[in-house]
């Protein structure tokens, strides 16, 4: 039987060389991508995990303050040293640094000499260790390896630290062996790093390493109902849980892209499989007349597939790890997301997720032979050893339009649903479920189609040709389907990507009101450069301000952007992208605005009273608003300066919007550019902010333009497959018009006609289904995935110039099946038929 | 070695039975022909025989056992036809894309016949049908003689014990009708296995042993 097997699968491989070929490419290429993106996202976290405790270490836990500016008291500090439970507390300090005169922002991190080891070993500094105790105590600093090469320094080098408008000279004392390659790391002494840039009365962290046999999460939950309301305590699953969260719907989404490769493979092998059955039907007959068991028939089929699928998913983990080393040579860890900067991980292959990306590939590839095993399994051995494959066991019922409209509803339905988890399972659900109400309703829309079409005042021959169409639609239904299946995805993408570019568009010219922008890159400003800019002879007529900090909301979510503006309390719809009526505050309660993702993820509204972990203490705010953020999916919270300031904030801007005076304008930027690199600031004017902004936007839907390019192609490639199988499976059709009379022109102009009108309702359908997933995506699963919402906006001339090219496309492809019908050997046809 | 008895069939929603209450037996080694008017329902007889079609009432057994065929599910029809029936079809049904040894060696197969007596019975028949040399061939090169001498070879490589024939010179000119039909009769006899053969040719069926007509009637 193995042996039948094996005979019959290499027959069927060297018969259609071309067509599984191609299948394999096309599951290869799915599990390519998938197995490329896991790995690659797998790589990264455990290397973003590993970075991030080779800086913290590896505490039982570690109190924080919730909001970044705040700092841990000492007092605290000391009673956690006084615990028995606890064997060590390492207090440190980081804060993002300047050296000299580099523009790159720099961490230093403060760290007590005595209790780090215990705790990070490898930020250690390199040499004796009391020698290296004694250096850093004299306030010496340590400097990463990758740092050092990059600035090009030296130890015993003399440098100049600064921030804001603190500015401190250092030794370089020496190395940080135990650093990572790629970190770019200052380490001091906490008292120093204290004294020279704060906080006064405490420090940013107090990492803890518990004794021995204390029960950890006891421990931390006792801890946690007696912290003052500002701090919090986490652990080391919190921060790998939030470094997870960082890129995971961003992970998904491109999952989700790979496997609609693999979903293209799949129906590659749907259309292979099918047209190979009807093909072979008589074939199949005859085993199963000689003696082949009806499962043994199924099993041959799916066999047929497997032999595609397995060497496709083989070929694909191979290309997959190809993939992935080469992406994260070019792009990073984060495939150019921004989650992971500066990580490049070496990739490394584990055998379970191997063996999971196998199997899917094997069953994509099963999936799309199922359908045909089991039509072959239904038609009678009899009949198709005499006339080959019959549709007419195909049920009638397939034709009407319950199971579509059950299908639609159902699809609506999940797209009403919340998501699972912050992840958008029952809107991809709904996808998948419009794919399928778009393939179940062509055998309906082919044959009005078609019986219309029959009723023009056509050619005889042509009105036949649609006729028969009319009555036996299926083999249309699964060319169509191909179409249907591309195009709909194809319209989709191109409809959320156009939707999305509008909003974008429209939403930075709300968001860059000023002509000129200068970021201090998470360092404040100092003082002599904003005095600058209030200088008389200052071609500026005036700048805003902004602050930046983050607020630690949940543990286990990456922090909130905390936001402190020169704004008017009265009037934040003149700087802020509001998406809904702005509620007026009470005249003495402090004001903020939060963008939708906060709103989405946090479940706040405009006009709530919330208590917000702010300057060390909980502060009851007013929410005046709602605000499109498109930048940060994590939220955002905006409180203007005066709030701030009156609420006891210290202000320290790092960013300026600047209107330069009226008709100063072009000299402005000039007059800015030497004082912005003095004091390691970017400049930008809005239009470069813009561009550059529509330029990453376009690279990151870059890849999804590829993969509809791709779709199309297979949809195209398996229209014009199907077509040219549709004519070997009705030779007997075909010969017997020759017969009575159809030339061999006729034959073809009918061939023609039924592979546009096919392609024409693929593409209807596929327009359809298409702005309908559009809506999905624009409405569901970019809200729920990464919280940013936008208008639905067709772009009906690419829409239509798309139809247009694919429809001369498979006019092209419906004559390669016309030349088949015209080669056909009719009178041997007829012959064989008698 | 084939006893039918009492058998009746319907199509699905026709008023009149195709044939009712058919009783007839071939033993072992006997050639029967089959002979009756277009559309009488002499394929459809030979379809119900081979498990292909189901009978509204009556049984078929077939071999040594006397399995009836009839009773079997799909699975266990299709196991019975890979041991004890082969068939020769009026348009050879030869598979396009296996080498002749390959189609010959197909029954064997099923039967799970080990490689080496594969090969010896193969090249044994091949010699028998007059086709030694031909193993390696594509049936796309052959003509329809040397296919139809290929089916038979197939009908008889697995030993069965009944041949069913579906009008087996019906697609060949006379001279090689003639040829293929006497080796079919010689082999079929040499085996000593049972055989029906569904004709309308009138000098074939005059070299079987016994001739069935089947009529509205029934058989005479």
């Amino acid at each position: 039987m193995n042996t039948l097997a094996a005979w019959l699968i290499a027959a069927q491989f060297a018969r259609r060389r071309t067509t599984s070929l191609l299948s394999l490419l096309a599951i290869a290429l799915g599990v390519a991508l998938g197995y490329a993106i896991h790995l690659i996202n797998d790589t990264a976290l455990a290397d973003f995990r590993q970075a991030m405790r080779s800086v913290q270490g590896e505490p039982d836990a570690i109190v924080a303050p919730r909001d970044t500016t705040g700092s841990v008291g000492l007092a605290l500090v000391e009673e956690l040293t006084r615990d028995p439970a606890v064997l060590v507390v390492a207090p440190v300090i980081e804060v993002r640094v300047r050296v000299d005169q580099h523009a790159l922002p720099v961490r230093l991190i403060g760290l007590d000499v005595f209790s780090a080891p215990a705790v990070m070993p490898a930020l250690l500094p390199e040499g004796r260790e009391a020698q290296a105790s004694r250096a850093i105590l004299d306030g010496g600093v340590y400097a990463s390896p990758a740092l050092l090469a990059k600035l090009a320094l030296a130890p015993g080098d003399h440098l100049s630290l600064w921030r804001g408008n603190s500015r401190w000279p250092a030794v370089l004392a020496g190395q940080l062996p135990g650093s990572r390659p790629g970190d770019l790391l200052l380490v001091a002494d906490i008292a120093w790093v204290q004294a020279h840039f704060g906080p006064p009365a405490g420090v940013g962290e107090a990492r803890i390493r518990l004794a021995p046999g204390v029960d950890a999460t006891r421990w931390r939950q006792a801890l946690a109902e007696r912290l003052p309301s500002d701090l919090l305590i986490r652990s080391d699953d919190d921060d790998s849980a939030r470094v997870s969260n960082l890129s995971r719907a961003y992970r998904v989404n491109l999952n989700v892209l790979a496997l609609v490769a693999l979903l293209t493979g799949a129906f590659l092998v749907f259309a292979n499989q099918l047209t190979a059955v009807a093909q072979r039907a008589s074939q199949f007959a005859l085993l199963g007349v000689l003696g082949l068991s009806p499962r043994r028939l199924m099993l041959q089929i799916l066999g047929e597939a497997l032999a595609i699928g397995l060497p496709g998913a083989l070929l694909g983990l191979a290309l997959g790890h190809a993939l992935a080393t080469a992406f994260t040579q070019t792009l990073g860890g984060d495939l150019g997301g921004g989650y992971f900067s500066g990580s490049a991980p070496t990739i490394i292959a584990r055998p379970l997720p191997a063996l999971g990306f196998l199997a899917l590939g094997c069953a994509a590839s099963l999936a799309g032979a199922a359908y045909p095993a089991w039509l072959n399994r239904q038609q009678d051995l009899a009949q198709a050893l005499k006339s080959g494959f019959a549709e007419e066991t195909a049920s009638s019922s397939a034709r009407h339009l319950w199971l579509p409209t059950v299908l639609g509803v159902l699809a609506y339905g999940l797209a009403q649903l919340p998501p699972v988890g912050d992840l958008p399972l029952a809107g991809y659900a709904s996808i998948a479920l419009l794919l399928v109400m778009g393939i179940t309703a062509a055998p309906w829309l082919t044959q009005r189609v078609f019986a219309a079409g029959a009723e023009l005042p056509l050619a005889a021959h042509q009105r036949i040709a649609l006729q028969n169409v009319a009555q036996a639609p299926l083999l249309a239904q699964v060319a169509a389907s191909g179409l249907i299946v591309s195009f709909a995805l194809t319209i989709s993408m191109v409809t959320m990507v156009s939707s999305f570019r509008l909003a974008v568009d429209r939403w930075l010219d709300e968001v860059l009101p000023a002509p000129l922008y200068l970021r201090g890159k998470a360092t404040p400003l100092p003082d002599e450069l904003l005095a600058a800019l209030r200088q008389p002879d200052s071609p500026f007529a005036r700048f805003e301000q902004t602050m930046h900090a983050a607020l630690a909301l949940d543990v286990q979510r990456p922090n909130v952007a905390l936001i402190v503006r020169e704004i008017d309390r009265d009037q934040p719809e003149a700087r802020l992208p509001f998406t809904g009526a702005v509620s007026q505050p009470p005249p003495t309660q402090p004001v903020v605005w939060i963008s939708e993702a906060t709103q989405e993820l946090y479940r706040l509204h405009s006009g709530q009273r919330v208590r917000l972990p702010l300057l060390g203490r909980e502060i009851e705010v007013f929410i005046g608003g709602v605000w499109r953020d498109y930048v940060r999916q994590f939220g955002a919270i905006v409180i203007s300066r005066s709030d701030y300031e009156r609420l006891g904030g210290r202000f320290a801007a790092s960013d300026l919007a600047l209107w330069p005076q009226a008709g100063h304008s072009a000299t402005a930027a000039a007059w800015l550019a030497p004082l912005a690199a003095r004091f390691g600031c970017e400049v930008a004017d809005a239009g470069e902010i813009r561009q550059l902004s529509l330029s990453i936007f376009d690279q990151s839907f870059a890849v999804t333009h590829a993969l509809e390019a791709a779709a199309m192609l297979i949809g195209l490639f398996g229209l014009a497959v199907t077509l040219a199988a549709n004519v070997w499976l009705r030779a007997r059709e075909l010969a017997t018009l020759g017969a009575l009379g159809f030339d061999r022109h006729m034959l073809s102009q009918a061939v023609i006609l039924e592979g546009v009108l096919i392609a024409l309702v693929g593409l209807l359908i596929g327009l359809a289904c298409g702005i309908a997933i559009g809506a999905v995506l624009t409405y569901v699963i970019n809200p729920q995935a990464f919280h940013w919402r936008m208008t639905l906006s067709v772009p009906w001339p690419s829409a239509l110039a798309g139809a247009a090219l694919t429809l001369a496309a498979a006019t092209v492809a419906s004559r390669y099946a016309a030349r088949q019908a015209t080669r056909l050997p009719l009178a041997q046809i007829l012959a064989d038929a008698q | 070695m084939l006893s039918v008895a009492d058998l009746a069939k319907r199509h699905s929603g026709a008023a009149r039975p195709v044939f009712s209450s058919l009783s007839f037996a071939v033993a072992a080694g006997e050639i029967v022909a089959l002979v009756g008017e277009s559309g009488i329902g002499k394929s459809t007889l030979l379809n119900c025989i081979a498990g292909l079609d189901t009978p509204e009432t009556g049984a078929i057994r077939i071999g040594r056992a006397q399995t009836d065929i009839v009773r079997l599910d799909p699975a266990g029809r299709a196991a019975l036809r890979a041991r004890q029936i082969g068939f020769v079809f009026q348009a050879f049904h030869i598979l396009p894309t296996l080498s002749v040894e390959q189609n010959i060696a197909v029954p064997l197969l099923l039967g799970g016949v080990a490689a080496n007596e594969r090969a010896q019975r193969i090249e044994a028949l091949l010699a028998r049908v007059g086709l030694s040399g031909f193993a390696l061939r594509r049936p796309a090169t052959l003509s329809g003689g040397e296919l139809q001498r290929v089916a038979i070879a197939r009908a008889l490589v697995h030993k069965p014990g009944l041949i069913l024939a579906d009008e087996p010179t019906g697609n060949l000119d006379p001279r090689t009708a003639g040829e293929i039909l006497s080796l079919l009769l010689a082999q079929v006899r040499a085996e000593q296995a049972a055989a029906l053969i569904v004709t309308h040719s009138q000098p074939l069926a005059m070299r079987c042993d016994r001739i069935l007509t089947l009529t509205a009637e029934g058989l005479r």
